[in-house]
């Protein structure tokens, strides 16, 4: 992530660290974690069904949403990811029946927590993509990569440069 | 409030008819005038157990295997104290049986600078909510008031709030007293000391501290009953309360007014959903 | 002992401070969150290195830090390749203000591990780039017993330079070392004409020093008596009821045990020294499994026994100091000279 300041207009300011300034071209890094049944099901039908959506987010696989320990998005946050995306079967659709439901508590809980610590509320998104909807997918994607460029390079709380 | 003189009844009679095998208490401290936790085996030592209003660790952290071994055990708790109660007998930590209690119905306890402490202030449940015995005169529950602390940082800006919690998070010596002080703190072995550092860091750096409390904070959320110990326990003194009052009044407002350990068979907020949870913050 | 002595008063001590915070990179007693500790500061306004308040951690973090890089380790196709870390230079002068006897001795006895059986150069680097200034210890806190631990406060060369707050109302700036006998004569600082007026006040100070402290300890006795009672069921009792938070080794100004973790990022790795306890649970748990002290009252009695026999037998010098800095912090208040009384019943 370059740092140098332009005078260019378009200059992307990062919302935490407003002294932190990138390039246009900058791009960001974003964490997507998804459940095995719903989400990546339909992650790889957007991918079969030749829909393009924006490269920058890696995609790690979990078998259910309830999985996620919001230690893996702190986690992710401080490493070198400036966005987590989420995502999860519809409620009702569950396949391990109620896994979703404890989830979207603890992701209300956690978003609110790193929002109240100083991170933007943007940072970190929650999805529910169902296996059939791979355009939904595509949409979701570059809605928070779109959302995640407009808050620059993530600089705070990051783990200690070497 | 002084109820030392009961205390001190019902534990000889506890010992005398032999149905427990430590009484945990109160005693005074050898240098100030706060009080300490005393656990005691030996029916000699009774007359050191005091209670007044400088008694304030929350004693139901030493119902942890490590300290009384699962053995009979009599102890005293102030309102705060028997929501934890509530919270270990649900996760089946303690059994009901081994444990009888002395409710202290509580008129708030001092902090450091001798004034009310912060949260006997906002404290929503004086009385005890489990108890074998019961003293004093209860108050019945109070109207919950979001913490002062957290309103007045969230009316910050984003960079501002971030600064200050840079510098919480750069003050943590990352000596876990927190976590070994709060009752509901129960692993036998947390995910923060794992040998496989990679998951956490296990050097003092101000990343690392940010991790393992803001993990901390959120496996905590919706069981904590803010005893406060974590906080006077942290040698550093950190604003530790911040993030569990942020977490609590998160999950009062949104999961039908959840408050962790009053209901008798609470298991925390986190282990119940409803249909209309709010979901309009997702995708 | 040095005979340099400087008498002045408030005033002039605060331009003492002043000049030395300009010239030098400076430590000093900081408020955060209502407690304090060492901190670098750039302005005499930002510290208080004549408060009487105790700090929670001692003078140890500047000498041994709560972390610190070992080295840097990359790995790629050929192999691991290992460097050094610029993280500390320790090329530069410092100054430590208000330090209190307890700390200043701490590091004395420090000095005695990290010269033993491993000369430790980081640390020996760091004393000797560090000048060490005394005051605050006017009167013993409530927690303090350094003089039980054969430790004689006034005839004491832990410091460079002590400043003694005289009961005559004066201020007088002695120079303990060579090291700080050159620093004061640089600093163009005036002395007085009667250095043997100066050194009778200075005398009569610690005489009232000596005679404020609450706790006194019979020390001979309990560390002989110690040396016997290791299964003594007293250590139970004593322990009971401690958390094992590990607060008390982290803040002692002498404990000195360490642990290593590596921390990576795709192909880049730093390897961290950072703090560890005696006290806690997993502290003496091997790679097979074996954990040979599991049971709080068996930590407790290491902790014990170290500061007051072990090490006394190995160094010739008690390892606890005396500060008190433990039973204040101790979120239950736990007392080692407490804890160490009872057991040897004295």
């Amino acid at each position: 992530m370059e740092t140098e300041v332009k005078e260019a207009q378009g200059k992307i300011i990062s919302a935490e660290n407003p002294e932190i300034i990138a390039p246009t071209d900058w791009q960001p890094v974003i964490i997507g974690i998804l459940c095995n049944w719903c989400s990546y099901a339909g992650s790889d039908l957007t991918g079969t069904s030749r829909i393009q959506y924006p490269p920058n987010i890696r995609i790690i696989r979990v078998p259910c949403s309830s999985r996620v320990d919001p230690w893996f998005i702190i986690k992710s946050l401080q490493s070198t990811a400036d966005g987590v995306l989420i995502s999860g079967c519809h409620p009702g659709d569950c396949h391990y029946i109620s896994g979703n439901y404890y989830a979207r508590r603890r992701f209300l809980v956690t978003k609110k927590l790193l929002n109240f610590v100083g991170y933007h509320e943007n940072r970190v998104q929650f999805s529910w993509v169902s296996a059939a909807e791979g355009p939904k997918f595509a949409k979701v994607v570059a809605k928070v990569t779109e959302d995640i460029k407009k808050l620059g390079p993530l600089h705070r709380f990051k783990k200690e440069n070497f | 409030m002084d109820y030392s003189k009961q205390i001190q009844e019902i534990a000889s009679k506890l010992f005398a008819d032999n149905k427990i095998d430590y009484f945990i208490g109160y005693k005074q401290n050898s240098f100030d005038d706060s009080q300490v936790p005393i656990l005691i085996s030996d029916p000699a030592e009774i007359p050191k157990l005091v209670f007044t209003d400088n008694s304030v660790f929350n004693l139901t952290n030493y119902l942890k295997p490590d300290h009384t071994k699962r053995k009979r055990v009599g102890l005293v708790v102030k309102g705060c104290d028997s929501r934890a109660l509530n919270l270990l007998f649900t996760e089946s930590q303690v059994k009901r049986e081994n444990v009888y209690i002395i409710g202290i119905c509580c008129e708030g306890v001092l902090n450091e600078k001798r004034e009310k402490a912060q949260n006997c202030i906002e404290c929503i449940m004086p009385d005890p909510v489990v108890y074998d015995e019961m003293l004093g005169t209860p108050s019945g529950k109070k109207e919950y008031t979001i913490n002062v602390d957290i309103k007045e940082l969230a009316e910050k800006s984003l960079t501002e709030r971030a600064d200050y919690f840079d510098a919480i998070f750069s003050n943590c010596i990352r000596c876990n007293a927190c976590r070994h002080s709060c009752p509901l703190c129960y692993c036998a072995k947390c995910c923060i000391d794992q040998e496989t550092s990679t998951l956490y860091n296990g050097a003092n750096t101000s990343s690392g501290a940010m991790h393992a409390l803001m993990t901390w904070s959120l496996h905590l959320a919706g069981r904590c009953v803010d005893c406060r110990n974590c906080e006077k326990a942290c040698p550093s003194h950190l604003p530790l309360h911040l993030l569990h009052k942020q977490n609590e009044s998160v999950i009062y407002e949104n999961f039908q007014k959840h408050l962790a350990g009053i209901e008798k068979d609470d298991r925390g907020a986190f282990y119940k959903y409803s249909l209309s949870d709010p979901d309009d913050f997702i995708l | 002992m040095n005979v340099f002595i400087v008498e002045t008063d408030k005033t002039g001590l605060q331009k003492f401070y002043e000049e030395i915070i300009g010239k030098f990179e400076t430590y000093a007693p900081v408020e955060k969150f209502g407690k304090y500790d060492y901190k670098r500061v750039s302005k005499l306004s930002e510290c208080d290195p004549d408060s009487p308040i105790e700090t929670t951690m001692s003078v140890k973090p500047l000498f041994f830090p709560k972390t610190a890089k070992v080295m840097k380790f990359t790995e790629d196709s050929s192999g691991t390749t290992v460097s050094e870390t610029n993280d500390d230079p320790l090329t530069g002068k410092r100054v430590i203000l208000g330090v209190k006897h307890c700390d200043a001795r701490g590091l004395q006895v420090l000095d005695q591990v990290y010269k033993w059986d491993y000369v430790d150069t980081d640390y020996q680097k760091r004393r000797e780039n560090t000048l060490i200034i005394s005051t605050r210890c006017d009167k013993a806190g409530a927690q303090c017993f350094c003089t039980s631990l054969d430790y004689d406060v006034e005839n004491s060369d832990a410091h460079d330079i002590r400043i003694v707050n005289g009961l005559d109302g004066k201020i007088y700036i002695q120079a303990i070392t060579e090291k700080g006998s050159t620093f004061l004569q640089a600093s163009g600082i005036q002395h007085p004409a009667s250095v043997n007026d100066a050194v009778e006040e200075i005398k009569k100070h610690y005489q009232s020093f000596n005679a404020s402290f609450r706790l006194k300890m019979n020390y001979t006795e309990v560390n002989a008596k110690l040396q016997n009672l290791f299964d003594s069921p007293d250590f139970e009792t004593v322990s009971s009821n401690c958390i094992s938070c590990n607060t008390c080794a982290f803040i002692c100004p002498t404990c000195h045990c360490f642990k290593i973790s590596d921390e990576k990022i795709k192909d880049t790795g730093v390897r961290y020294k950072s703090y560890d306890s005696c006290n806690n649970g997993y502290f003496t748990l091997m790679a097979g499994g074996h954990n040979p002290r599991p049971v709080k009252y068996r930590r407790w009695r290491q902790r014990a026994m170290h500061k007051f026999v072990y090490f006394k037998e190995r160094f010739g010098v008690n390892l606890c100091v005396g500060c008190g800095h433990c039973a204040i912090s101790c979120p239950v208040n736990i007392s080692i000279f407490d804890v160490v009384n009872q057991v040897a019943k004295v």
